[in-house]
């Protein structure tokens, strides 16, 4: 129990946070810790220990699917290309012309915008050793930044996290969509979910007149109050200690449910989380406005939530968007097509709005897929799973360009007919840990990856 | 290992996570009359329900129509742009009424369905063979691989490998219809081996090329709607897949692949997995492995053997799965007894809880367990607890409907929710007028219905302190209280 605090006067001390609610008489240490921090801070209650309200803020955007990085970043002046690729290849006037070899798909405005302003940077041929073809299997490997051969428990963000965010509220890490990826699997989880502002509540069914107490709420928030359950009953480990708290996410870290920890303990915490977060959220929702216009999408609408937060001063470090449909088995021309306009677009739209805010200087983006395609096209007008693809990444400090080389496609440079990768993606990572996100990247990454020269 | 459980052991307790577990959970009447049975007797009501009869009837559309696959045809081949996009545009309002049909039509056979062990089981069969109406996009393939799954829920591995396989939905979803020997498409074959029946490292990328060739000639007939074989498309070469060589066709990559030990422990160890919510240690894994084969890969005896085991009844199992969405829903509403919300309205709210009905996320399924729950999911289950037990509209959204945000579909189903009606629950049918006499008989019977189980000591207080603060206590209020009962940790685990 060396890891519980008491607090015996939690309501008092909570009427004085943002959060407002009342918490169990026993929280776990981090929870404690954050308190605490809100305390002494109560002042300027978005401020928190570890993500000052100036701090940088990563977003992660992962094109779902395996994209085709070829047809993204294309090689239009290559001959070993064209050969592969006799039905979907791009030619000069289908590309927007980077250096006279390589251009973007014709979609990518946007991003040719972002190039041309010095805003973003192409990490050319990113993959890494014994490249896997399964979707699931690729992207816990992106997720969990392994290698190919080992199973790890938690995500890449997750560890950051369990590091260096110790304390932190629960939007330090934040996931515009319905589900938690893996990436953000932790030792002590961490991290809202929320696709819906407005939706993002309890909705009480009482109607108080002002000044008098919602019972309903009051009872709802009271139900959901922070209580890790008994000990399991053959003595067991619970979820009470920092040693064991990851006892059901590990278990979930395999993509199942629990080994070992209750359930209940999991669901608890997620519903303490919800509580604290809720009225924050919908607060800064409904106050900022954004200043660019987006695309429809799925994405954009990510996007545009995520600049909200942002706006709102939110003290989050990581955001999380996914933008799916990149597997590409038939007929890949439309939907590439589609996609990566949307991804451009989309992008580019919250960079306008990160600039009208001032806040652009706080703001890498990255994106990432679990893989790229095969470099010969199959029979459907489509491409099959493969390896290396580029990855993008965009800010005011990066170093714009192509970074880099383009990978061979000569056939002999081939594995089994993919592309082999030029750079380790978490070397890309290690970057973005170190000089974006100001911390060691050994010990999340489990060895050093030697950072290359982005931001 | 798997010994009975003891007839000592067997009471309301385990009852009710026998129906929770292999049903969808129900009142207490129906959890006192299992019960009542013999432990053996109680697994065979549910196991053997072919005993039942479900009368359900197919949707009146749920067959080929070749008159209508020439005539599309017909528009795509040699229409005018206009024609083409006019006769889109009808084929996928049909479809989505359709598939919406559809979507009520099962979600009412696990909620008032005879046969609530078959019911689960297709819809384990949907999360494991995963395929989704947004590329399969017809109505009818998806109603018919429903139905295999239904009509082989507990039957032979090897042939409902075989048959999913062949059916439409799955030629179309994992593009098998498109394979041919010049260039034979890997993504059923690879699937069948990581996803479906012996998941990844038990096979090689070599096995993946040369079973790919040997499914080539598996292929749609898209007029009839139905499986042929085209022998013209097969690869008759030699291959060699997982040990085995010769002139290998698409049954003998499945008969292979169901050959291999591994099989029985992949998909027995999915199943305990599904119905226990832990995934089996390894000497687990190996009895339940060896049941099934002895039982020549049948399902049924396999489940038996399953519910009767002690194993299923340890304490680190009961009241430690999260609820899926559907189980959530469909044991809501039984445990409630009150009826499904619209067709519409269950639509969106599964959509919102994460788990759209033939429509899972990808080819690997929900990934379920505590997933389902985030801070997001979370409070919409506590809202939609509102809107089922008060009868009032849940607060969706038109995203919640639009295939794509901002989807014309979304504004055209919220316009229509309008006019839809929520049932609520009938306090009448639930609570005798004994149990709703006093705060602590009503407190009680609320935890014995919703959870099995109770609540935690400050968390019986913080119902009791709702309630106390009533003077007299009035339907609402017995509502709410129902409600803030299913807003807690507690009511998301079964």
């Amino acid at each position: 129990m060396k890891n519980e605090i008491t607090l015996q006067t939690r309501r008092e001390f909570l009427r004085t946070t943002v959060l407002g609610s009342a918490l169990s008489w026993t929280v776990p240490a981090f929870l404690a810790n954050t308190l605490t921090a809100l305390q002494t801070e109560a002042a300027d209650s978005a401020t928190q220990i570890t993500t000052g309200k100036d701090a940088t803020i990563l977003v992660v955007l992962q094109m779902a699917g395996g994209n085709d990085g070829l047809n993204t970043v294309v090689p239009y002046a290559n001959d070993f290309y064209h050969k592969a690729r006799p039905r979907i290849g791009l030619n000069t006037q289908q590309v927007l012309d980077l250096n006279g070899e390589i251009g973007f798909h014709g979609s990518m405005k946007g991003f040719k915008d972002l190039y041309d302003a010095g805003n973003l940077a192409v990490v050319q041929g990113v993959g890494y050793p014994n490249p896997n073809r399964s979707h699931f299997r690729s992207t816990e490997i992106w997720q969990t930044a392994s290698d190919s051969e080992r199973i790890e428990k938690y995500g890449w963000l997750g560890r950051y996290f369990d590091n260096d965010c110790a304390g932190a509220d629960p939007t330090v890490g934040v996931t515009i969509g319905n589900q938690l990826p893996e990436a953000f699997f932790a030792q002590s989880p961490k991290g809202i979910v929320l696709n819906n502002p407005q939706n993002y509540r309890f909705e009480s069914d009482a109607h108080p007149k002002p000044g008098q107490p919602d019972m309903t709420e009051e009872s709802y928030k009271k139900l959901n109050e922070l209580e890790m359950s008994s000990p399991a009953p053959d003595g067991g480990p619970t979820m009470i200690s920092e040693e064991n708290s990851g006892g059901s996410i590990s278990s979930l870290a395999a993509g199942m449910p629990m080994q070992g920890g209750r359930a209940i303990d999991f669901i608890s915490r997620t519903a303490l989380d919800a509580q604290i977060s809720s009225d924050q959220v919908r607060a800064i929702a409904a106050k900022v406005q954004n200043q660019a216009t987006y695309p429809g999408s799925q994405l954009g609408n990510s996007l545009k939530l995520v600049a909200k937060l942002i706006g709102g001063g939110l003290p989050t470090r990581v955001y999380y968007v996914s933008q799916g449909g990149y597997d590409t088995h038939t007929n890949q021309l439309n939907s590439q097509q589609r996609l990566l306009g949307d991804l451009a677009n989309s992008t580019k739209a919250f960079v306008d709005d990160m600039k009208a805010q001032g806040n652009m200087g706080r703001v890498l983006v990255m994106t990432f897929s679990e893989f790229g395609r095969r470099v010969t096209e199959n029979a459907n007008g489509g491409t099959d799973h493969g390896a290396a693809a580029p990855m993008f990444i965009v800010g005011n400090q990066v170093k714009a360009g192509l970074l880099g080389k383009y990978p061979s496609l000569a056939p002999e440079d081939l594995y089994q007919g993919d592309i082999k990768y030029n750079v380790d993606f978490r070397n890309v990572y290690a970057s973005v840990l170190e000089t974006w996100l100001k911390t060691k990247s050994a010990p999340i990454l489990g060895r050093q990856f030697e950072p290359l020269p982005i931001v | 290992m798997l010994k009975p459980l003891s007839e000592s052991k067997w009471n309301y307790e385990t009852a009710a996570h026998l129906l929770n577990r292999a049903g969808f959970g129900g009142p207490p009447s129906q959890v006192e009359k299992l019960a009542d049975l013999k432990h053996d007797q109680a697994v065979a009501l549910l196991l053997d329900y072919e005993m039942v009869p479900d009368e359900t009837p197919d949707p009146d559309w749920a067959k080929p129509d070749p008159e209508r696959m020439a005539r599309l045809r017909d528009i795509y081949q040699h229409g005018t742009p206009e024609e083409k996009k006019a006769a889109q545009q009808a084929e996928n309002k049909q479809q989505n009424l359709w598939m919406l049909e559809l979507r009520g039509w099962w979600l009412q056979r696990m909620a008032r369905g005879p046969r609530p062990l078959q019911e689960k089981m297709v819809l384990f069969w949907h999360g494991h063979f995963a395929t989704s109406t947004d590329k399969v996009r017809e109505a009818y393939y998806m109603w018919r691989q429903n139905e295999l799954f239904r009509r082989l829920a507990t039957g032979n591995w090897g042939q409902l490998l075989a048959d999913a396989g062949k059916d439409p939905a799955m030629l179309i979803w994992l593009d098998q219809a498109q394979s041919n020997k010049q260039h034979p498409n890997e993504n059923f074959a690879r699937e069948v081996m990581e996803l479906f029946a012996l998941g990844e490292g038990h096979y090689t990328e070599y096995d993946i090329g040369q079973s790919a060739r040997a499914l080539t000639g598996w292929s749609l007939d898209r007029i009839n709607q139905a499986y042929i074989y085209r022998p013209f498309l097969h690869d008759n070469g030699e291959k060699t897949f997982l040990g085995r060589t010769g002139n290998l066709d698409g049954d003998d990559v499945i008969e292979t692949i169901v050959a291999q030990p591994q099989a029985a422990r992949f998909i027995t160890a999915k199943l305990w997995n599904y119905f226990t919510g832990q995934y089996p240690t390894d000497e687990l894994n190996t009895a339940l492995a060896a049941v099934f084969r002895a039982n020549g890969n049948n399902f049924q005896p396999f489940l038996r053997v399953m519910f009767r085991s002690e194993e299923f009844y340890t304490a680190d199992i009961i009241r430690n799965q999260v609820k899926s969405p559907v189980q959530w829903l469909i044991g809501s509403v039984r445990m409630l007894e009150c009826d499904l919300p619209p067709t519409l309205v269950s639509y969106g709210m599964l959509r919102q809880l994460g788990q759209d009905l033939f429509a899972p996320p990808n080819v690997k399924g929900w990934d379920g367990g505590v997933t389902w729950i985030t801070t997001n999911t979370l409070l919409a289950r506590y809202n939609d607890a509102e809107a089922l037990v008060q009868g009032t509209l849940p607060p969706l959204t038109a995203d919640d409907f639009a295939k794509k945000p901002g989807g014309a579909g979304g504004e055209k189903a919220m316009k229509f929710l309008q006019n839809v009606r929520m049932g609520g629950v009938n306090l009448e049918k639930i609570l005798t007028p004994d149990e709703r006499d006093s705060k602590d008989t009503l407190v009680a019977s609320l935890q014995h219905r919703l959870l099995q189980s109770t609540l935690k000591g400050d968390q019986e207080q913080a119902l009791r302190e709702f309630l106390d603060a009533k003077t007299q206590l009035t339907d609402p209020d017995i509502r709410t209280a129902i409600r803030l009962v299913m807003s807690t940790p507690e009511y998301q685990v079964t």
